[in-house]
C-alpha cells in the first residue's frame, strides 16, 4: 500500500491541499515505520521533508489514540530559532487537525508557560534545557505521563555532545513516568548511524532509515589567491547573479573582515552567533525575501532554519570536516530532487590540498563517526542533582537504574558513588544511607545548571589609547586563546594584547601584523587525522592531478612544490617529519591533524621544558606544531627527543603536562562549575585561581576534565602511532631552515608550558640581577685607576688601561672608599688589613676573571666565599647555583639584617 | 641573630635570645567566604594545623606568632570559625605557646584567646624584633627594628625568554621612611631615632601568607600600596626573596618583559 493511504483520511486530505505533489524518499521509507510504532532514526539531507516525514504519522497516531489531556508528543530540536521555525510550519497542520501546538523554551513569557502548565498542548517544541525543566514542577511532571511520541530534530548536533548525554539521561526519566513511547531521530548524514540509534533508544530495538547524500551533491574546489584582498575578490566575482548564495565561514572573525570587504556591494549581510537576535533575523528575513541574494554566515545557519531559495553554497577556507561541508552545501537547492551546488574557495596551499582531500570524501560519501560521550561525570552529576530535585529523596540504585538505561553510561555505580560524594561535598545532596536526598542548593545550582552548555561570560576589551571599551570576548576565548601580545580582531580593527586583569582585557591598535587575517582562530573545527594523513599523502606522491581538473589549483600547487624543491627545503609528508629551526622556535612539519599534533605538542612540550627548564609556548594547527623556544633549543633537540620517545610513556607525560597548561585549568573551571563546586557567577577576580583549583586535585571534577580533555581536545593514540611509526622507521625525520609549508598559514596561538621546577627560571633571573650590579674595578698594581661600570661591560680579563696589569680589584660601589685607604702612605693595622683583603680580591679576579667579578658582586660574598665559589668549578647554572647557595647563607645571618 | 626560612610554611624562625616561629595571614575559615563567592570546597583547616604543626615539629621553637588575619570573616565569625577555631588553636597551644597579633580579620578573636596570647594591634616588640600584621601604623616601639608583617601577600612572578615559568609567594624587604610611619609620635620617634643611628633604619619584612589561596603581585603592592607600612615604602630599596630565602634582587630587576616589544 503507497505511504499515504496509511495515514489519517483527515490528514490525507490535508496533504493535498499543502500542495504535496508526491512523498520524498525519505517519507515514503520512514512513514510506514513510524506508523507502525516502530523506534526510527531517519538519516536523510536537509530539505527532504524530515521533520514531515516524522509528523505526519505522529499526527495520525495522535488522532486515532485516546487523548490523555497532557502533552502526548515532544518535539526536541537544539537551537530556539529552530524552535520558532518548526512551530510556524507545524501550525497550519495542528490548526486544521484540531490538535494543541505549543512552543517552550528560554525566551518563552511566564504567562505562556504557565498557560501550558494549567493547559498542556498536544504537541511540545522545546529544547534540551526546557527538557529539563519540565521535570522540576509537580503539574507538569503529571502533564509528561501521557507522552507517546518524542521527536529529536538534528539529532547529530546533540549526540556528540554533553548535552546530548544529559538529554539521554532525561528520555529515561521521562520513561518512568510515562511508560514506553515511541522515539524518533532525524539527522544529517552521519558516518556511525547505529551509533545514534543506541544513542536515542538505549537497548530498544530500532530503525535506520537512510537516504544517500552524495549523489545530491555537485562540489567543487577553487584556489582563490594568496591575500585576503583576492581572495575577498574572488568571491566577489562569484555572488551577485541571479541566484541567492549562502557564504560560509569558518570564524566569526573571517565573516566580519568579509563582510567589511564587501559591504559597499550593497548586497550582502552578516550573520554569526555574536550578533544581536535582531539584526540576525533582520538578516535572515531580507534574505527570504530576495532583497540581498548574499548572506555571509558562520554554523549559525548549518541547521535547518528555513531561509527561503539558496541556489549555491560557498565555503569560505577549507571546511575542516567532510559532514561540515555535505551539511553545508546541502543548504543550496532546498527543494526535492535537485541537486546541492557548493564551492571551496581554497586560501593557501594546506587549505587548497586539505578541501581537495574533503570534497573527494564527500562525494564517496565518506563521513565522519559522531563520537557519543560516554560517562560523563559532569552530566551525571547534573543529573543527580536533577533526579534529587525530582524525587525529594530516592535510592541510589534507582538512580543508577535509571541513568544506565540510556546508552550514555554503562556499568557506572562506582563512579556515581564518587560523584555524590563529591556534592555532598558542595552540599547538593546528602547522602544517607543508601538514600540520597536533596537540599536547598540542589534547586538553586539546578536552575541556573539546566543547560550542559558552558555558559559564558563576556570580557570587555579596554583600549589603553582611547581609554574606552571597544568590545566583548567570550571568557573561555580570553582564558584559553588569548595571551599577552596576542594581535586580534574586533570592531574591523588590529589589537594586540597587553594586559589580561581585573576582568577585563588591555589592549592597543595593533597597525602591523603578518598576513592579512588575524594570528589565532576563534571556533577552531578541528582536521581530522585521516584527512591530515591524506593530505600529507598527495605532498608526498605529488597527485594532485587526481583530485583536480582546474587547472589554476594545479598550477598553484605545484608551483609551490617546485618552490620547496628549488630552496631545498624537504617537504613533509605522511612519511615525512621536518623540523625547522626559527628566530621564535621549532616549527615542527607534523601532518597528523589537530588532535594528535595537539597531544603530540604538549608531550614534546613538557620534555623540553623539563630537559632545559625553560617555558615553551605552543601554537599548532593540523600539519605543523611551533614550539616557542629560547634561542638555545634548537631543531636537532626536538628531532632527539622525538625520535628517542617511548610511545608507552606519552599518556603519562601527557596527563603531568596537561596539569600545568591554561587548557587544563579552564576545563576544570568549566566542570567544576558543572558540578556545582563553582557557581556560575562566581567572582573569579578576587580569588587567585591557580592555588584554589589545587582543592580538586584526585577529585572525580579532575578526572572528568582529563576525559574531557583526551577525548575531545586531542588525541594521545594516534600521537602514540606516530611516534611509533617513526621508532619503526617508517616515518623519518629530517630538520633544516624555514620553509615556505613551515611559514604558511596562520597558526593559532594558545598555551604555554612553564619548566616543571623553576630553577632556571630563578637562576635566570638572578643572572639577570647580577648582570646589572654596578661594580667598581681598580688597579692593584699602579694604585692609580678605578672605574664603575655594571657587571655585563666587564672584559673576560679586565685590565688596567694604565699600567695593562690584570691585578685588578673588584668592589660593590659601597666598599669603594676601601680603594682610597689602600692606597694610603701609612696604614694603622685595620687599614693594612683592608689592603690585603683588597689584594686577595684582585687575586681571584686575576686567575679567574670575570667569573670572579661576578662572584664577589653577590650579596654577602667577599674574597673568601669568592675563593671557595670559584674552587668548585662550577659553570653555567651550577656556578650561578652556587652563588645562590652562598647568599642563601648570608642572608640568614645577623649582618644582612643590621 | 638568625633568621631562618623555613619554606614548608611558608614561615619565619628567629633565633635571638630565643627561638620564634611566625606564620602570618592563616585565614582560617575562608572557605565559607569562598562559597559565598561562588567556590564551594571542602575546609582545609586541618591541613594547615598539620602543615604549621609539622613546622613546629622542624624548627622547635620556644613560642609561636601568628602575625595576624588567624581568622577570615570579619565584622561577623562565622559558625565555620566558631566550629574550627577552638579545635585549632588548642592543637597549638597543646604543642607550643603562641600569640596573636590581631589583624584587620581577627575582629572578635579574643574569645578564642587565652589570657597573655593576644598581643597589642599597633604590634609588639618581641626578642628585638617588631611584630606587626600591618593594616595600622605601627606603636613607636617598633621605630628603628625590624618590623616583621603581614596583610599583604606578596606573591612574585618570575619570566623566563618565553614566558611566565612561576608564580609563588615570596618575601618583600624594604626600608620604611620614618617621618610617614611615625608621625605624631615625638617621643616614640626620639626613641626610634636613636635606635637608628645604632642599627640601619627601619625596614620591613613581608611575610606571603601561609593561607594557600591568597596573593598580590609584589609589584602592585609598590604601586599600588594599601597599607600604611606600604606606602612608606622607601623608593628603590624594596628586595624579594622567595619562600626558601633565595636572594632574587631589587623589585626593579623584576619588571615584567616588555609585552609590547
Amino acid at each position: 500500500m503507497p505511504p499515504l493511504k496509511l495515514l489519517d483520511p483527515r490528514l490525507r486530505s490535508l496533504v493535498s491541499e499543502r500542495g504535496f505533489t508526491g512523498l520524498s524518499d525519505a517519507q515514503v521509507q520512514a512513514i510506514p515505520r513510524i506508523l507502525g510504532h516502530e523506534n526510527v532514526v531517519l538519516i536523510a539531507p536537509t530539505g527532504t521533508g524530515k521533520t514531515e516525514s516524522a509528523m505526519l504519522p505522529v499526527f495520525s497516531s495522535l488522532l486515532s489514540e485516546p487523548r490523555t489531556g497532557g502533552i502526548s508528543a515532544l518535539y526536541v530540536t537544539p537551537l530556539r530559532s529552530l524552535n520558532r521555525d518548526i512551530l510556524s510550519r507545524m501550525e497550519w497542520w495542528c490548526a486544521r487537525l484540531g490538535l494543541k501546538i505549543g512552543v517552550r523554551h528560554g525566551d518563552t513569557p511566564a504567562s505562556e508557560r504557565r498557560r501550558q502548565a494549567l493547559s498542556p498542548p498536544d504537541l511540545l517544541i522545546t529544547t534540551p534545557e526546557t527538557v529539563q525543566a519540565l521535570f522540576m514542577g509537580k503539574r507538569l511532571r503529571r502533564h509528561l505521563s501521557g507522552v507517546k511520541h518524542v521527536i529529536v530534530d538534528e539529532i547529530h548536533e546533540l549526540a556528540g555532545s554533553k548535552r546530548g548525554a544529559q538529554l539521554a539521561v532525561a528520555l529515561e526519566r521521562l520513561h518512568v513516568h510515562a511508560g514506553e513511547f515511541q522515539r524518533i531521530g532525524l539527522s544529517a548524514t552521519v558516518g556511525n548511524p547505529d551509533d545514534i540509534g543506541r544513542f536515542l533508544c538505549g537497548a530498544r530495538p530500532f530503525t535506520v532509515v537512510q537516504v544517500p547524500v552524495a549523489k545530491q551533491l555537485d562540489i567543487s574546489v577553487k584556489y582563490a589567491g594568496d591575500t585576503f584582498r583576492k581572495q575577498a575578490a574572488v568571491l566577489s566575482g562569484m555572488i551577485g547573479g541571479k541566484g541567492s548564495t549562502l557564504v560560509f565561514v569558518n570564524t566569526r572573525v573571517t565573516a566580519e573582515a568579509l563582510g567589511h570587504e564587501l559591504f559597499e556591494r550593497g548586497d550582502v549581510e552578516v550573520h554569526h552567533g555574536s550578533l544581536s537576535k535582531e539584526v540576525r533575523i533582520d538578516a535572515e528575513e531580507r534574505f527570504k525575501r530576495g532583497e540581498i541574494n548574499t548572506l555571509i554566515c558562520t554554523s549559525s545557519m548549518e541547521l535547518g532554519i528555513d531561509i527561503g531559495r539558496v541556489d549555491h553554497v560557498i565555503q569560505f577556507g577549507s571546511p575542516r570536516e567532510v559532514a561540515r561541508l555535505v551539511q553545508r552545501v546541502g543548504r543550496a537547492g532546498h527543494r526535492l530532487h535537485t541537486v546541492s551546488r557548493g564551492t571551496v574557495l581554497a586560501t593557501g596551499f594546506s587549505d587548497l590540498l586539505e578541501s581537495l582531500v574533503i570534497a573527494r570524501k564527500a562525494h564517496r560519501n565518506e563521513i565522519e563517526d559522531v563520537i557519543v560521550p560516554v560517562n560523563a561525570a559532569d552530566v551525571l552529576a547534573n543529573q543527580v542533582a536533577a533526579i534529587a530535585v525530582e524525587y525529594g529523596e530516592i535510592e541510589l540504585a534507582r538512580v543508577q537504574e535509571i541513568v544506565e538505561r540510556s546508552s550514555v553510561f554503562t556499568r557506572c555505580s562506582d563512579m556515581l558513588a564518587d560523584v555524590c560524594r563529591q556534592m555532598e561535598e558542595h552540599r547538593l545532596i546528602r547522602i544517607d544511607g543508601s538514600r540520597i536526598i536533596t537540599t536547598a542548593r540542589a534547586r538553586t545550582y539546578l536552575s541556573s545548571n539546566l543547560s550542559m552548555i558552558h555558559d559564558e561570560r563576556k570580557v570587555p576589551v579596554f583600549d589603553i589609547v582611547s581609554r574606552r571599551t571597544v568590545g566583548t570576548l567570550d571568557e573561555s576565548f580570553v582564558v584559553g586563546w588569548v595571551h599577552t601580545g596576542a594581535v586580534f580582531i574586533t570592531k574591523g580593527q588590529l589589537w594586540r594584547v597587553l594586559e589580561i586583569a581585573d576582568g577585563k582585557l588591555t589592549v592597543e591598535p595593533a597597525r602591523k601584523v603578518q598576513g592579512d587575517l588575524p594570528s589565532w582562530e576563534g571556533e577552531q573545527i578541528p582536521v581530522p587525522f585521516s584527512i591530515a594523513r591524506e593530505v600529507g599523502r598527495i605532498r608526498r606522491s605529488r597527485s594532485i592531478r587526481e583530485y583536480s581538473h582546474d587547472a589554476e589549483n594545479v598550477l598553484f600547487a605545484e608551483n609551490f612544490l617546485t618552490e620547496m624543491d628549488k630552496n631545498k627545503t624537504p617537504v613533509s609528508s605522511d612519511e615525512l617529519i621536518v623540523l625547522e629551526n626559527t628566530d621564535d622556535g621549532v616549527v615542527c612539519n607534523i601532518c597528523a591533524g589537530h588532535k594528535a599534533n595537539e597531544a603530540l605538542a604538549r608531550v614534546l612540550s613538557a620534555l623540553v621544558s623539563a630537559r632545559f627548564g625553560t617555558t615553551v609556548g605552543i601554537e599548532l594547527d593540523a600539519y605543523r606544531i611551533l614550539l616557542r623556544l629560547p634561542a638555545y633549543v634548537r631543531a636537532a633537540d626536538i628531532r632527539d627527543i622525538l625520535t628517542t620517545l617511548d610511545p608507552t610513556h606519552m599518556p603519562g607525560i601527557l596527563r603531568l603536562a596537561l596539569k600545568r597548561t591554561a587548557l587544563f585549568k579552564w576545563k576544570l573551571v568549566q566542570v567544576a562549575k558543572k558540578f556545582g563546586a563553582i557557581d556560575p557567577d562566581a567572582d573569579f577576580e578576587r580569588i587567585s585561581i591557580h592555588r584554589l583549583l589545587e582543592f580538586f586535585d584526585n577529585t572525580i571534577i579532575q578526572q572528568e576534565a582529563y576525559r574531557e580533555l583526551l577525548s575531545d581536545y586531542m588525541d594521545i593514540d594516534t600521537a602514540a602511532g606516530i611516534v611509533a611509526l617513526i621508532a619503526s622507521g617508517r616515518i623519518t625525520v629530517s630538520t633544516g631552515p624555514l620553509s615556505i609549508i613551515g611559514a604558511e598559514g596562520i597558526l593559532s596561538s594558545r598555551d604555554q608550558v612553564p619548566p616543571p621546577t623553576a630553577d632556571h627560571a630563578v637562576i635566570a633571573a638572578i643572572k639577570k640581577r647580577l648582570d646589572a650590579d654596578d661594580v667598581v674595578l681598580c688597579c692593584m698594581n699602579c694604585h692609580n685607576w678605578k672605574s664603575r661600570t655594571v657587571i655585563s661591560r666587564v672584559p673576560e680579563h679586565p685590565q688596567c688601561p694604565k699600567c695593562g696589569a690584570r691585578l685588578i680589584a673588584a668592589l660593590k660601589p659601597w666598599e669603594e672608599p676601601l680603594y682610597a685607604i689602600a692606597n694610603k702612605k701609612r696604614k694603622n693595622t685595620e687599614e693594612r688589613a683592608t689592603e690585603l683583603r683588597l689584594m686577595k680580591n684582585a687575586n681571584i679576579v686575576l686567575s679567574s676573571g670575570k667569573k670572579a667579578v661576578t662572584a664577589l658582586a653577590a650579596r654577602g660574598v667577599g674574597p673568601e666565599n669568592a675563593s671557595r665559589i670559584l674552587r668548585s668549578l662550577a659553570e653555567g647554572d651550577a656556578f650561578y647555583r652556587e652563588i645562590l647557595k652562598a647568599e642563601r647563607t648570608y642572608i640568614q645571618t645577623h649582618r644582612f639584617w643590621q | 641573630m638568625k633568621i631562618q626560612f623555613v619554606s614548608e610554611g611558608p614561615a619565619l624562625l628567629v633565633r635571638n635570645k630565643e627561638r620564634i616561629l611566625v606564620a602570618a595571614d592563616l585565614h582560617i575559615g575562608i572557605e565559607a567566604d569562598l562559597a559565598a563567592h561562588g567556590w564551594h570546597v571542602a575546609s582545609r583547616t586541618n591541613d594547615r594545623l598539620l602543615r604549621l604543626l609539622s613546622c613546629v615539629e622542624s624548627e622547635s621553637p620556644d613560642r609561636v606568632v601568628l602575625l595576624g588575619d588567624v581568622k577570615h570573616n570579619l565584622p561577623r565569625t562565622t559558625r565555620q570559625e566558631y566550629f574550627e577555631l577552638p579545635g585549632f588553636l588548642s592543637a597549638i597551644r597543646k604543642t607550643v605557646p603562641f600569640h596573636v597579633v590581631p589583624g584587620n580579620h581577627d575582629t572578635g578573636i579574643a574569645r578564642f584567646l587565652q589570657e597573655g596570647e593576644l598581643l597589642a594591634k599597633n604590634g609588639a616588640v618581641l626578642d628585638g624584633f617588631g611584630y606587626l600584621h600591618g593594616h595600622t601604623l605601627p606603636s613607636p616601639d617598633l621605630a628603628g627594628r625590624l618590623i616583621i608583617t603581614g596583610h599583604h601577600h606578596p606573591l612574585v612572578s618570575i619570566y623566563d625568554d618565553v614566558g611566565c615559568a612561576l608564580k609563588t609567594p615570596a618575601y618583600l624587604l624594604a626600608g620604611l621612611n620614618d617621618s610617614l610611619l611615625f608621625r605624631e609620635t615625638g617621643k616614640g620617634l626620639k626613641q626610634g631615632q636613636k635606635q637608628r643611628r645604632k642599627g640601619g633604619g627601619t625596614r620591613a619584612l613581608f611575610m606571603p601568607a601561609f593561607n594557600e589561596c591568597a596573593g598580590f603581585d609584589i609589584v602592585s603592592i609598590i604601586q599600588h600600596p594599601f597599607s600604611p607600612i606600604s606606602r612608606s615604602i622607601i623608593a628603590g630599596s624594596a628586595e624579594v626573596l622567595l619562600s626558601d630565602g633565595t636572594y632574587i634582587g631589587p623589585v626593579s630587576s623584576m619588571e615584567e618583559p616588555d609585552a609590547a616589544a
